[in-house]
C-alpha cells in the first residue's frame, strides 16, 4: 500500500498581533490584506495529525508483519516548506516533494485539489491519499471532497483513527455529525483527518537526520504534473474579494445599582435575559 | 523527634486555621515537583515524597508564625509563589515537607510614579504589575519569558532576568528594598533608598536565596519610562558563532546598551527563524529602546559595527519585530507544549551558564559537541546568547531529546542530568558560572562547591546563620 | 432565480440543520428568496416530523436507502440541474461535503461556513471566517449553482438543539448505515409530483405543502465501505460542552463561599467551574478546573465570580459568547475582558442573580 500525505505549511496566525489584522479590498493576492511573510511557519494542525497517523500505520505494519506501507508526502509551496520535508525524510518518508506553482493558492481550493489529485495519479502517488480536513488561511475544508470527486475515490472525513487490517483494508474511525462511525474501506480512498487524538508529529533524532542527509526533496513545477496554474486560478469558482477585521476586545460595561440585589436585577434585565431565554 | 504527618497538619491548622491548609492528595502530589521533573506531572507518574500540606499564606505575620513553628519542630518548608521554577527548587526532597504558598498575597501596594518605584506583595504576577505600570506610561523593565505566570516573590528568590536585561539589568538591579521573614520568625524590612554605603548590601542575602534562607513577603522594584514607539529592531544571518560572538562583544564593549542582544546558533535559530534563515545559519539580533534619540543612536551604532562584518547578511527588521511581539510564554503555550511532550515523548530542556568573552565560544562548542556525541536520542542541540555584559555573556543551551526505552520518571537520570553535568563540567573548566538565571535549585546543587570555590565559606555561613536548623527548602542550593 | 434549502434527514442532526437554515433564511440571506426545501429521509416513521421541520412551506421529499453523502449529492445534483436551481443552502456538519460534491458535479461554486450571503445583480457575495477566525473574508461565487453551506453558529441562533427527528438514536437499527442499502442503478428512482405549485396542493398540519416525492432507495450505495458501525459520539466532560458556566475564583474567600456559588450555579441551571487557586485550596475538585491544565469551554454564557482573570483562566473561557465578571476590584483584568461587569461581592450578587434566573426559567 502506498500512502500519500498532502500537507500545508501555514503562517502561525497566533503570533500576529491584533493590529496586524488589516482589512483589505481588491486583489488580495497582490499584497492587500494580511501580511504574514514575517511570521514563523507551522504544520497545519490537521495535516500534522495525518503525517503522524501515516507513520503509525507504518509502525503497526512492522509490528504485525504486514507489508509496510510506502509513505510519501507532498506540499504545495516555496522553499519555506523544505525544512518540514527534510524532517519527514528523516522520519522515514520515502519521498518528500513540494509543488512549486509560483502562485498564491491560499484561496484557490479548486486549484489545490487539482494539484493534489494529479499528485495522487502520479506514478509514485498513493493508494491512500491522507489529507487534513481543512487548513488556513482559507479554512474552507472542501479540498478533500473535491479531490475525491476528481479521482472518483471514496472519501471519509473527520477521520480520527486509522487501523490497518490484513489485505490492505483500513478500518477508519470518523467523528461524524452526530455519531462515531467505524468503517472498513479498501483503497484507493481519500481520508480527511479531523480532530484526531494523535495530533503531534514525532521528532527525528540528529542521527536520523544524518542517515537521510543524502535524500533530496523533490521539487515539481505545475507543468510537471500537466497543470496550467494560471488557467486553474482564472477558473477558480469562488474568489476572495475583501477582508474585514474581527473585533475581539470585549466591552467591559459596568452595571449600575446600589445593592447586590439591584445590580443583579440590572444585569439580568439589560444584558442576560435574551441569552438565558435561548439556553 | 520529628512530627508525624498528621501532627504537622494539625499544627498548621492550629496556627493558620484549617481553611488555609490544603491536604488534597492530588494537589499535594502535583506539588511534589516543579518543571525540573515536569514529565512526572505530564505523565502522572510520581516518585518524589509527597508533601504533608500546602499552606496558603495570607500575611507576613502568618508567614512568621509558620516559620517559627516549623523551625521549632524541624519541619522542612518550601516557599513557593508562581510555581514556574525549572531547577527543582520546588521539589520536596524530604518526606512531609510543607509548601508555603505566597500566591494569595497578591496586592499591588503602591505604584509611585514620582519616585519611580512600585511595592508589591510576593504573590503578584509580574504581568499584573507590568500592566499597572503601563497604564501610567511606565514599565518594570523586567520581562522574563515566564512574565505572564511567574510572581514577584519567586522572581526575586531565583535572581531572575528578563529579555531586556542588557538595558535594564537583572532583578538584582531593580530591587530597591524588600521585606522577608526568617526561620526564627524575625521579620526584616530593607528600606527603599537609591543607594547606600552603610556596610554590605544585605539585599543580596535575600535576592537569589531560592527559599533556602528566608521567605520573601514584599518587594519594591524600580520603574522606568516606557517608549514602545521608539523600539528599533535589527537582525542578521551569518554562518559562524565565533564571528557572532565577536560582533556581539564589539557592540557591548563599544558602550551601546541595546535592550535585547542575542546570538542564536543554527539549531536554535531553526526553531524560531527557519522562515528566513537557512538551516546552517546563525542569527544575530538586537533591539534598541528608550527615548527616541537614544534608541536611534543605539540602532545606528550597532548597524555601523555589524556592517564591518562582511559575513553578516542583514534581514528585514520586520522579522525581528514579529518575533519580539510573540516572546512570552503564557499558559496556552505551556499547555500546548505539555501536550506535545505527552504525545511525542520529545522533551525540551534548557541550561543556562555564563562566562567571559574569551571562554564563551569554547564552552558553547565543547559542551555542544560532547552532548551530541555522548547522549543518545538527541533531536536538537543548540543554544543562544541572550544576556550580554561588558565582560562577557551567557549561553542558554536549548536541547530536545526523545525519551526512549525508559519511563518518564527516568528521564532525568538517563538524559537531563548527564547533559547538565557535561555543561557544568565544560563551564567550570573554563572559569564560567554554571547558573546564569534559573537558580541552582536541587538540580545543580551538587556543583555548588565547585561553583563557589573558596567563597563557599561565605555562602555556607549564611545558611548556618539564618537557617541553623536547616528547615528552609532542604536540598536547594546546598545539597543534602 | 430558483433557490433551495436542503435538509439531510438521514442524519440525526436534521433538527439542528433545520433550525440553522431557518435562522439563516431570516437573518443571513439577502436579495434572494428560498421557497422550497429538499428533505432527504430514510424511514417512513420520520417522514412527517421532517416535513414539519422545513424552514419553507414547500417541501420536496426524497426517500433514501441510507445515509450516504455521495449518493445524496448525486440525487440533489440531478434535481439542481433539472430544475435550473441557482442557489442551494445546506447546514450541519455534513453540509460542506454535500455542498462540495454537488458543486463539483454541477460545475457550480461552493462556499462553506457562510455567515451571510447576498444575492445582487446576478452575483452572490458571501462572508465567511478566514485566517482561523481572525478575519472575515468576502467571496464572490462565480459559477452556478451557488452551493452554500452555512456556518455552525446559525444552529445556536436557530435554537434547535434536540436530537434529530429521524429513526431514533444513531446505532439503533440498520437504517442509516452507509453500504447497507439495496443495490440498483442510479436514476431508477421515481418522482411523483404531488403539489402543483401554481394551484397549491394540500397543506400539512404544520402548514407545509409537499411538492414532490421521490423514491431513491434503489440507488447504489458505495460498496467500498464495509462493516459499518455507528456509536454514540465520545463523551465530553460536561464543562467542555456546557452552554452556561459559572466560574468561582479565589475571591469566593473560603470553601463555604465556593459551595454557595456552586449552589447558586445549580439553581440557575449552570455548570460550576473554578480557577486554579480554588482547586489548590481544595475548595473544589480538580475536574472543575478551568484554564491552565484544566478544561477549556465555550459556553453561551459565562459568569466569572471573584476571579481576577489571569491569562491562565481567561484562556479557558475566551470562547464564551457572553462573559460577565462579578468582582470587588474594578481594575481586575477580568473586568476589561468581560462584556459586562458587576463591581460588588461575588457571592452576594450570584445568589441574587441565581434566584432571578431560576424565576425566569420556570
Ligand atoms: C516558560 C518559562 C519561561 C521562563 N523564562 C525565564 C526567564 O526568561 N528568565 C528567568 O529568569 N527565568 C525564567 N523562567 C524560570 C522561572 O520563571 C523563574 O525562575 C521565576 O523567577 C520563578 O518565579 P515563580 O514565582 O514562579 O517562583 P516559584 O517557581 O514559585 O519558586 C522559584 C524558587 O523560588 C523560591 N521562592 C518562591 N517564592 C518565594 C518567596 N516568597 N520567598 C522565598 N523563596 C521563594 C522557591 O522555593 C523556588 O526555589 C522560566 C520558566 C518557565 C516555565
Amino acid at each position: 500500500m502506498r500512502i500519500l500525505v498532502g500537507f500545508k505549511v501555514t503562517p502561525d496566525f497566533e503570533s500576529l498581533r491584533e493590529a496586524d489584522w488589516i482589512a483589505g479590498e481588491g486583489n488580495l493576492a497582490d499584497g492587500a490584506g494580511v501580511e504574514t511573510r514575517y511570521v514563523p511557519r507551522l504544520l497545519n494542525c490537521f495535516d500534522e495529525s495525518a503525517l503522524e497517523l501515516a507513520l503509525r500505520l507504518r509502525d503497526a505494519a512492522a509490528g504485525r508483519s504486514f507489508v509496510e506501507p510506502q509513505l510519501s508526502a507532498v506540499s504545495i509551496g516555496g522553499s519555506q516548506v523544505e525544512p518540514f520535508l527534510t524532517t519527514l525524510l528523516a522520519l522515514g518518508y520515502g519521498r518528500a516533494a513540494r509543488v512549486d506553482v509560483g502562485a498564491d493558492v491560499d484561496f484557490a481550493p479548486a486549484a489545490v485539489a487539482s494539484i493534489l489529485a494529479a499528485c495522487a495519479h502520479d506514478s509514485d502517488g498513493g493508494d491512500v491519499l491522507l489529507l487534513g480536513c481543512r487548513s488556513g488561511p482559507g479554512d474552507g475544508g472542501t479540498v478533500p471532497f473535491r479531490v475525491a470527486e476528481t479521482l472518483g475515490w471514496p472519501c471519509l472525513s473527520q477521520v480520527v483513527e486509522i487501523e490497518a487490517l490484513s489485505g490492505d483494508d483500513l478500518r477508519v474511525t470518523c467523528l461524524a455529525d452526530d455519531c462515531l462511525l467505524r468503517v472498513t474501506v479498501r483503497p484507493p480512498c481519500v481520508l480527511a483527518v479531523g480532530n484526531a487524538v494523535v495530533s503531534r508529529l514525532r521528532v527525528p533524532t540528529l542521527r536520523d537526520r544524518l542517515a537521510r542527509r543524502d535524500v533530496l526533496v523533490d521539487v515539481l513545477r505545475a507543468a510537471d504534473l500537466g497543470i496550467d496554474i494560471d488557467l486553474l486560478l482564472e477558473r477558480e469558482p469562488a474568489g476572495l474579494i475583501g477582508l474585514e477585521a474581527v473585533r475581539r476586545a470585549r466591552a467591559g460595561v459596568v452595571v449600575g445599582g446600589e445593592t447586590p440585589h439591584e445590580k443583579a436585577r440590572h444585569l439580568l434585565d439589560d444584558h442576560l435575559r435574551a441569552v438565558i431565554e435561548r439556553l | 523527634m520529628s512530627l508525624s504527618r498528621e501532627a504537622i497538619v494539625e499544627g498548621l491548622q492550629h496556627i493558620v486555621g484549617p481553611e488555609h491548609v490544603v491536604t488534597d492528595e492530588q494537589v499535594l502530589v502535583q506539588s511534589s515537583v516543579d518543571n525540573f521533573r515536569k514529565l512526572q506531572n505530564i505523565f502522572d507518574v510520581h516518585t518524589m515524597p509527597v508533601p504533608a500540606a500546602v499552606v496558603m499564606v495570607q500575611s507576613t505575620e502568618m508567614a512568621a508564625e509558620l516559620l517559627r513553628w516549623a523551625d521549632e519542630q524541624g519541619v522542612n518548608v518550601i516557599p513557593r509563589t508562581g510555581a514556574t521554577a525549572t531547577e527543582g527548587g520546588l521539589e520536596s526532597a524530604v518526606p512531609d515537607s510543607v509548601i508555603l504558598d505566597g500566591s494569595p498575597m497578591d496586592r499591588i501596594i503602591d505604584v509611585d510614579a514620582c519616585n519611580m518605584q512600585a511595592t508589591v506583595q510576593c504573590g503578584v504576577p509580574l504581568q499584573a504589575l507590568e500592566d499597572r505600570a503601563r497604564e501610567l506610561g511606565l514599565t518594570t523593565g523586567h520581562s522574563p519569558q515566564s512574565k505572564p505566570v511567574a510572581h514577584l516573590g519567586g522572581l526575586v528568590a531565583t535572581r531572575s532576568i528578563g529579555q531586556f536585561s542588557t538595558l535594564y539589568g537583572g532583578i538584582e538591579d531593580m530591587v530597591v528594598g524588600l521585606e522577608a521573614v526568617f526561620p526564627n520568625g524575625q521579620i526584616c524590612r530593607i528600606k527603599n533608598v537609591p543607594r547606600r554605603a552603610a556596610g554590605p548590601d544585605i539585599r543580596h542575602v535575600v535576592i537569589g536565596n531560592e527559599g533556602a534562607l528566608c521567605f520573601i513577603t514584599e518587594v519594591t522594584v524600580k520603574l522606568f519610562p516606557y517608549f514602545p514607539e521608539s523600539n528599533r529592531f535589527l537582525g542578521w544571518t551569518l554562518k559562524s558563532m565565533t564571528t557572532g560572538f565577536e560582533a556581539l562583544r564589539e557592540v557591548m564593549v563599544s558602550g551601546f546598551k541595546p535592550s535585547v542582544a542575542r546570538l542564536y546558533d543554527p539549531g536554535d535559530a531553526g526553531l524560531h527563524f527557519s522562515h528566513f534563515a537557512a538551516d546552517d545559519d546563525c542569527v544575530l539580533l538586537f533591539m534598541a529602546e528608550g527615548p527616541p534619540g537614544i534608541s536611534r543612536a543605539t540602532a545606528d551604532g550597532i548597524q555601523a559595527i555589524v556592517d564591518t562584518y562582511p559575513e553578516c547578511t542583514q534581514v528585514d527588521s520586520a522579522y525581528i519585530e514579529t518575533w519580539f511581539n510573540d516572546l512570552c510564554w503564557g499558559p496556552d503555550k505551556i499547555i500546548a507544549e505539555d501536550e506535545r511532550i505527552r504525545q511525542t515523548r520529545n522533551v525540551n530542556r534548557t541550561t543556562e551558564i555564563s562566562a567571559d568573552w574569551s571562554s564563551i565560544g569554547e564552552i558553547y562548542a565543547a559542551a555542544r559537541d560532547r552532548i551530541v556525541a555522548e547522549i543518545p536520542d538527541i533531536t536538537m542541540m543548540g543554544g543562544h546568547s541572550s544576556h550580554s555584559y561588558i565582560n562577557g555573556t551567557n549561553m542558554y543551551f536549548n536541547y530536545f531529546f526523545n525519551v526512549v526505552g525508559v519511563g518518564p520518571e527516568e528521564e532525568t537520570t538517563k538524559y537531563y542530568l548527564p547533559i547538565i553535568s557535561i555543561i557544568c563540567e565544560e563551564t567550570l573548566k573554563r572559569g564560567g558560572s554554571i547558573v546564569h538565571h534559573h537558580g541552582m535549585g536541587k538540580a545543580r546543587a551538587p556543583w555548588v562547591k565547585d561553583e563557589y570555590g573558596s567563597s563557599y565559606y561565605m555562602l555556607e555561613t549564611l545558611k548556618q546563620a539564618f537557617d541553623p536548623s536547616g528547615i528552609m527548602n532542604k536540598g536547594t542550593i546546598f545539597p543534602i | 432565480m430558483r433557490a433551495m434549502a436542503v435538509i439531510d434527514g438521514t442524519l440525526g442532526s436534521a433538527a439542528a440543520q433545520a433550525g440553522a437554515l431557518d435562522a439563516f433564511l431570516r437573518d443571513g440571506l439577502t436579495g434572494a428568496a428560498v421557497d422550497e426545501t429538499v428533505v432527504l429521509y430514510r424511514a417512513d416513521d420520520g417522514r412527517e416530523r421532517l416535513i414539519e421541520l422545513s424552514p419553507t412551506r414547500d417541501v420536496r421529499l426524497v426517500k433514501m436507502a441510507a445515509s450516504c453523502p455521495d449518493t445524496a449529492a448525486g440525487v440533489i445534483a440531478e434535481m439542481a440541474r433539472a430544475g435550473d436551481v441557482s442557489l442551494l443552502l445546506l447546514a450541519g456538519g455534513a453540509g460542506p461535503e454535500l455542498a462540495t460534491r454537488i458543486a463539483c458535479r454541477c460545475g457550480g461554486a461552493v462556499l462553506t461556513d457562510v455567515l451571510h450571503a447576498q444575492a445582487e445583480a446576478g452575483r452572490l457575495v458571501c462572508r465567511r471566517p478566514v485566517y482561523s477566525n481572525h478575519m472575515t473574508g468576502r467571496f464572490e461565487l462565480r459559477a452556478r449553482p451557488w452551493c452554500v453551506s452555512i456556518d455552525a453558529g446559525w444552529a445556536c441562533a436557530g435554537g434547535a438543539g434536540e436530537a434529530g427527528p429521524d429513526t431514533g438514536k444513531p446505532g439503533e437499527g440498520s437504517t442509516g448505515k452507509p453500504g447497507e442499502g439495496s443495490t440498483g442503478k442510479p436514476g431508477e428512482g421515481s418522482t411523483v409530483e404531488t403539489g402543483d405549485r401554481s394551484a397549491g396542493g394540500a397543506l400539512s398540519a404544520g402548514g407545509h405543502r409537499v411538492l414532490s416525492e421521490a423514491d431513491e432507495t434503489g440507488r447504489t450505495v458505495d460498496r467500498r465501505f464495509r462493516d459499518v458501525e455507528l456509536g454514540p459520539p465520545p463523551e465530553t466532560g460536561d464543562l467542555a460542552g456546557s452552554r452556561f458556566v459559572v466560574v468561582a475564583g479565589y475571591g469566593a474567600g473560603s470553601r463555604e463561599g465556593v459551595a454557595r456559588i456552586a449552589a447558586a450555579a445549580t439553581r440557575a441551571g449552570a455548570d460550576l467551574a473554578v480557577s486554579r487557586p480554588v482547586v489548590m485550596n481544595a475548595w473544589a475538585p480538580m475536574d472543575r478546573l478551568i484554564g491552565v491544565s484544566g478544561t477549556r469551554t465555550a459556553p453561551d454564557l459565562c459568569i466569572v465570580v471573584g476571579a481576577s482573570g489571569a491569562a491562565a483562566l481567561h484562556w479557558g473561557i475566551e470562547g464564551a459568547g457572553l462573559i460577565v465578571a462579578v468582582n470587588t476590584d474594578e481594575r481586575a483584568p477580568i473586568v476589561a475582558n468581560a462584556d459586562v461587569a458587576v463591581i460588588d461581592d461575588g457571592v452576594a450578587v450570584i445568589e441574587e442573580l441565581a434566584g432571578m434566573i431560576a424565576e425566569l426559567r420556570r
